[in-house]
């Protein structure tokens, strides 16, 4: 029945909330933030599910279903932003937005 | 040992996407990235078990989000992100240790309250009536405020986005100065 260990789940997990992080951190453009944020979140769905297939139970499942409707409000809500911050300021690079930097 | 096959098979697709979506410079192959990603990531869910979770990861993220990306980059004009679309080279470097250390943290978190946990409680459900039904039947009676709680977050966003986004009447562009 299971045959693929919980450690393969956590180790793809790990690697790419990674590379979601560093998408986040690194990249200068507004929305491709915004997608690397979405990677970091499929990571999280990864582990969660994977811990279910390793537990037998479905806990996971419904916390995993919990972030995609999340992240169907977080990409609504951050992409009107970014639409916003466009018109208004006309620049979509993360190092032209440095209003709130003391 | 098929099953590891597969899995590893789905991994490796969904982690060279992702290397794909922190290294492409034109917004629109990242979100060709992102979709291949995604689709890979429901492959996981598939072969871990979780049918519900991986249609509809198919059928929110993959079509949903990825559809809703797409329509912001055309209707955004991004000549200037074009010219300008690099990476902080530094703090790419940088975050990749300190995210290994916090993510190890979390590993350890998680293996130790995997230890501590019921083991299998629902295993025998699972096997007779299905995975939908298990997660339809939890989700509906233990965790409905939480639903409820979700659904309400929704809307909330989708008010939130609406008024987010609509066409101001006047700009702001002296205040900005």
């Amino acid at each position: 029945m299971k045959t693929i260990p919980l450690e393969a789940f956590l180790v793809v997990s790990m690697i790419l909330f990674g590379l979601g992080v560093i998408g986040i951190i690194a990249r200068r453009n507004l929305v491709t933030v915004l997608m690397s944020l979405e990677l970091a979140l499929n990571a999280v769905n990864i582990a969660l599910v994977g811990a279910d297939h390793h537990l037998g139970l479905a806990e996971g499942q419904i916390f995993a279903l919990f972030i995609i409707a999340l992240a169907a409000t977080e990409a609504a809500v951050g992409l009107g932003i970014i639409i916003a911050i466009f018109r208004l300021k006309k620049v979509e690079s993360t190092d032209e937005i440095s209003e709130l930097r003391g | 040992m098929g099953k590891l096959i597969i899995f590893g098979f789905f991994s490796l697709m969904a982690i060279l996407s992702g290397i794909g979506i922190i290294t492409l410079k034109n917004p629109v192959y990242v979100v060709v990235a992102l979709l291949s990603s995604l689709i890979a990531v429901a492959g996981i869910f598939f072969t871990a078990g979780a049918e519900l979770v991986g249609a509809l990861q198919l059928l929110i993220y993959a079509v949903a989000i990825a559809i809703f990306y797409i329509i912001v980059i055309s209707a955004v004009p991004w000549q200037k992100a074009k010219k300008s679309e690099t990476h902080h080279r530094f703090e790419g470097l940088i975050s990749l240790p300190v995210v290994l250390l916090l993510y190890i943290e979390m590993i350890v978190v998680f293996l130790l309250g995997v230890k501590a946990s019921p083991k299998g409680e629902i295993a025998k459900f699972i096997e007779k009536i299905g995975n939908a039904e298990v997660v339809g039947a939890i989700l509906f009676s233990k965790y409905f405020l939480a639903f409820e709680v979700v659904s309400l977050v929704l809307l909330v966003g989708m008010i939130g986005a609406v008024l987010i986004g609509r066409k101001e009447s006047q700009t702001y562009e002296d205040d900005t100065t």
